[in-house]
């Protein structure tokens, strides 16, 4: 992180009352990026910024044919800035500026890429691309095929990709670092595309994945399962492209010192401010909730016969800390994260206010499912850039033999470990900010996460710790069935941990470990959870429906697979996105009591 | 343009009927979105390799137009690319519903005929790539590696995915297993000197042969089981030599059609080759991939070798391509 930047930001953001508004948090962003004060400048990102505000257009022209003539890298990575470029000129850019760009867009071949994420920059920004540049043929772009069939092209994807969310979910579901290449190319949409119903459907996709992010956040930190998350958000949740979003749409926590490029090319097309509604479901803690919804996973080429299996989350949250799961299994490759427990703190930064354990898994067959690599050269390739994915330390990933199940915020964890597999043992990751952490003759573990939370776990099998680099403990349990039982509480709801391990420990819990791990456990919330391993999981005796799973269900949004149709609730306050008709309805439930 | 016509006639001129091209990446550090060093399709020429059109990380596979040469047809990352003007000019002949294109194969006794193998099934365009249908309906599993068309009977396709080696006779419209189950196949080839001989190259499995016109496969010997081969070939100018390559096996000739093998690694910088090819206007010749280290060229069957070009490089295919139609 550059220092000077950084200064610069936090300066810019000291000036405002504790909360700015929303126009002052987005136009912070802006400035940031346009007023760079790092060392040289921002590339692309300054341009963009500087001609949103009108300044420095001379600069801008120069700067870009700078860049365009080193040579365009960054597949849709390049694709992105540049078309925000192209549509934030208005008259600012040079005439040599605007056709070196016009020009990059037939010498230089983007590539597409492999991802749910890459495919949507890549079309919005070649929609919007040959929206600007109509009725030029095909040897006037690198696709060989004319403005026409390129918008057509787009159009098509763009909308099959919203069918599919609005239908199954999302595959690459509630990053919080990706989060910003879906809301980006919508933001791009919802100000420029010229087709009416392609600007309302992308800025009711807006209302759409900010309301997938609301109720599963605590105080701006993405908490529960990710389909995808980086190594340092993992542990220090604040640390990512979230954090951004939080602040910038609900006041929530802290941006990064300088904001992620992604809030700022957001900021400078449609920068949607979100309805009072989705405001109220980001920040209404006052009664615990659970939030429920169905995704998918990512494409499955190989070794599965349907293209996308199911990822059924649950995520229960209260204003003192969030317990969040999937139900286990690879879902994604590389950088799922399968559960966790979040603590709510008064300043997250630097903070790693989290709890989970994983069974660390690589292997060919992973990422042979996921993408077409070959075998051997695979692993050694996405170390490249996923540098843990093959250590046996590691904290990230999914494995085939997790299975997760969570009751509001009692969560079961059971491993049945095959010994072949590269590293046959679960890992733990025991913060270094556990206040106080009591290892109990019971066998449960006591801790207390700031000052608000105490966590209690219970390790199937005897474990060992191990240092972690900056600090924290690692659990290591080499036992290969194996198993956790979780429950998290308030810390307002007893005097002390000590007594808060005292209920713990009289709270019947039976477990066996063969032939396959099995739970029987009455949680603090008075259910009795029966869990084994491969079995569907029963809550007082009546298994999980997951052939019922809803897209989103919960207190605050209610989607029926294949519905294409969300309802976002809070109090009286309704809005209906209906994707069919493509209608945003606001609407009052008369049924609603008066007291919420 | 002109200046590329003239390297064109000279290089024809030195190698006789065919050219040579070899798809690659030089992508060592390179994942999405970062900078990608000179990669994509590269042609050969007197003196070194030419990188032809748009630099590109994935091109699995290319063929020709029987019609026309010098365009090529390139099965990539982000689909299936008819590159003109011996591969200098791109054009795209597929949309958004396909990506991660594997094979390519054009059927050489049907005019505008073109297949492609993807990671969620098979197509076929009957009018040069303009249209396409899906043809994998009756594959259980769909990603395909291995495509190819069996040149002396029409209508017979072969393909080769995660499950096995299957056979259509009605253009790809049903399927039957025809060996290697449950083994993920690389490569098929179909012999030139003989159409009913086949080969096909797997992972684990080792090498597979066919000698009834690819209707049954069986394992023919242990050349790379347990390991994962990454190509096949039979040299053009000698129906009883046959070429593999792979992973630890490095480069392994067979001068008796496959009854024995002997390692033709020495010389070559590691056991890790990607892929390969004979030279069919020059007996002895070939060249060998080696995974991102760079192309080599043999004279003498493999018994030697020098490093040809395209340092740095992982080479998914070698192709000699015939100068004029109908060779």
């Amino acid at each position: 992180m550059k220092i000077a930047a950084c200064l610069s930001i936090l300066a810019s953001l000291s000036a405002f009352a504790q909360t700015p508004l929303f126009a002052d948090r987005k136009l912070a962003i802006v400035d940031a990026y346009a007023h760079y004060q790092g060392k040289g400048d921002y590339g692309y990102a300054q341009i963009a910024a500087k001609l949103w505000r009108h300044e420095d257009a001379a600069w801008c022209s120069r700067k870009l044919e700078q860049l365009l003539a080193a040579g365009p890298v960054g597949d849709m990575f390049w694709m992105f800035p540049v078309t925000a470029i192209a549509y934030l000129d208005r008259g600012q850019l040079s005439e040599s500026a605007r056709t070196a760009l016009r020009r990059s867009w037939k010498s230089y071949m983007p590539y597409r890429g492999d991802t749910e994420n890459h495919f949507l920059l890549y079309y919005t920004s070649l929609y919007l691309m040959s929206q600007l540049w109509p009725h030029q043929s095909g040897e006037m772009w690198y696709t060989g095929k004319s403005s026409e069939e390129n918008l057509e092209e787009a159009r098509q994807w763009i909308e099959s990709w919203v069918k599919l969310t609005t239908t199954r979910g999302q595959g690459e579901y509630d990053s919080p670092h990706y989060m910003g290449v879906y809301l980006i190319p919508m933001s791009y949409l919802a100000a420029w595309a010229k087709d009416p119903a392609m600007k309302k459907r992308a800025t009711m996709m807006l209302d759409y994945l900010i309301a997938d992010y609301a109720p599963e956040n605590l105080d701006g930190l993405y908490v529960g399962a990710h389909a995808r998350v980086y190594e340092d958000q993992l542990v220090e949740k604040w640390n990512g492209v979230s954090s951004d979003f939080g602040w910038l749409w609900f006041g929530l926590g802290h941006p990064l010192p300088l904001p992620d490029n992604y809030a700022l090319y957001y900021s400078l097309a449609s920068a949607y401010q979100p309805p009072e509604i989705l405001k109220q479901i980001a920040t209404a803690r006052a009664k615990p909730y659970t939030h429920y919804e169905r995704k998918r996973t990512r494409n499955r080429w190989r070794f599965f016969d349907d293209l996308h299996g199911r990822v059924y989350k649950t995520t229960y949250v209260r204003r003192e800390y969030a317990v969040g799961s999937d139900q286990g299994g690879v879902l994604q490759p590389i950088q799922q994260h399968s559960w966790d427990v979040t603590w709510s703190v008064p300043d997250a930064r630097g903070v790693e206010n989290t709890f989970f354990t994983i069974q660390p898994y690589s292997s060919a067959r992973e990422l042979q499912t996921y993408f077409v690599f070959d075998p051997d050269s695979g692993t050694a390739g996405v170390v490249k850039s996923k540098k843990t994915y093959d250590s046996p330390d590691k904290l990230l990933g999914g494995s085939p033999y997790e299975k997760l199940f969570q009751d509001k915020d009692t969560l079961i964890a059971l491993y049945d470990i095959q010994p072949e597999t590269r590293f046959p043992h679960v890992n733990g990751f025991f913060s270094k900010d556990l206040t106080q952490t009591t290892e109990d003759s019971s066998g449960w573990i006591f801790m207390r996460g700031g000052g608000s939370t105490y966590i209690a776990c219970r390790p199937l099998e005897p474990y060992t710790w191990k240092p972690i680099a900056g600090g924290g403990r690692r659990l290591f349990s080499p036992y290969l069935k194996n198993g956790f039982v979780v429950q998290v509480a308030a810390a307002s709801e007893y005097p002390d941990l000590a007594a808060f391990g005292r209920a713990i420990a009289k709270l019947p819990l039976e477990f066996a470990l063969d032939p396959v791990p099995s739970v029987r456990f009455q949680s603090l919330r008075g259910a009795t959870l029966e869990f084994t391993y491969g079995n569907t999981p029963k809550v007082n005796g009546k298994p999980l429906d997951y052939n019922h799973w809803p897209l989103f269900g919960g207190p605050f949004l209610e989607a029926a697979v294949d519905s294409e149709k969300l309802v976002l609730k809070h109090g009286k306050m309704r809005r209906t996105l209906d994707f069919r008709n493509l209608t945003t309805t606001d609407s009052v439930d008369p049924e609603f009591p008066s007291a919420p | 343009m002109r200046f590329l016509l003239l390297l064109g006639a000279f290089h024809s001129s030195l190698y006789g009927q065919y050219t040579l091209y070899a798809a690659m990446a030089n992508a060592k550090e390179y994942i999405v979105g970062a900078k990608l060093p000179p990669s994509g399709l590269f042609l050969k020429t007197a003196s070194d390799w030419r990188h032809l059109g748009y630099n590109h990380p994935f091109i699995s596979s290319l063929d020709y137009d029987s019609s026309d040469p010098s365009i090529l047809y390139l099965a990539a990352g982000n689909g299936l690319i008819r590159a003109s003007e011996h591969g200098e000019k791109w054009k795209f002949l597929t949309g958004s519903d396909v990506t991660e294109l594997r094979d390519v194969a054009v059927d050489h006794n049907a005019p505008g005929v073109i297949y492609f193998g993807y990671c969620h099934g098979i197509r076929v365009s009957r009018d040069r790539g303009v249209t396409w249908r899906e043809l994998a309906g009756g594959l259980h599993r769909k990603f395909t590696e291995a495509l190819r068309v069996d040149r002396a009977r029409a209508g017979v396709l072969l393909a080769g995915g995660e499950e096995g080696i299957f056979r259509s006779e009605d253009g790809g419209e049903t399927w039957k297993i025809a060996g290697a189950a449950g083994f993920q196949i690389t490569r098929l080839v179909q012999s030139p000197h003989a159409p009913c001989e086949w080969l096909a190259a797997t992972q684990i499995g080792g090498l597979f042969a066919s000698h009834d016109c690819g209707k049954t496969f069986e394992n023919s010997g242990r050349i790379g089981v347990g390991g994962n081969l990454s190509d096949v070939a039979f040299d053009p100018r000698d129906p009883n030599r046959i070429a593999v390559a792979g992973w630890t096996v490095g480069l392994a000739i067979s001068e008796d059609r496959g009854a024995t093998w002997q390692s033709r690694n020495a010389g070559l910088p590691s056991p890790h080759v990607t892929s390969l090819a004979f030279d069919p206007a020059q007996s002895g010749r070939l060249y060998a991939g080696v995974n991102q280290e760079a192309l080599y060229v043999s004279g003498d069957n493999g018994k030697s070798w020098s490093k040809d070009g395209l340092d740095g490089s992982v080479v998914t295919r070698i192709d000699f391509i015939p100068e004029s139609a109908g060779k």
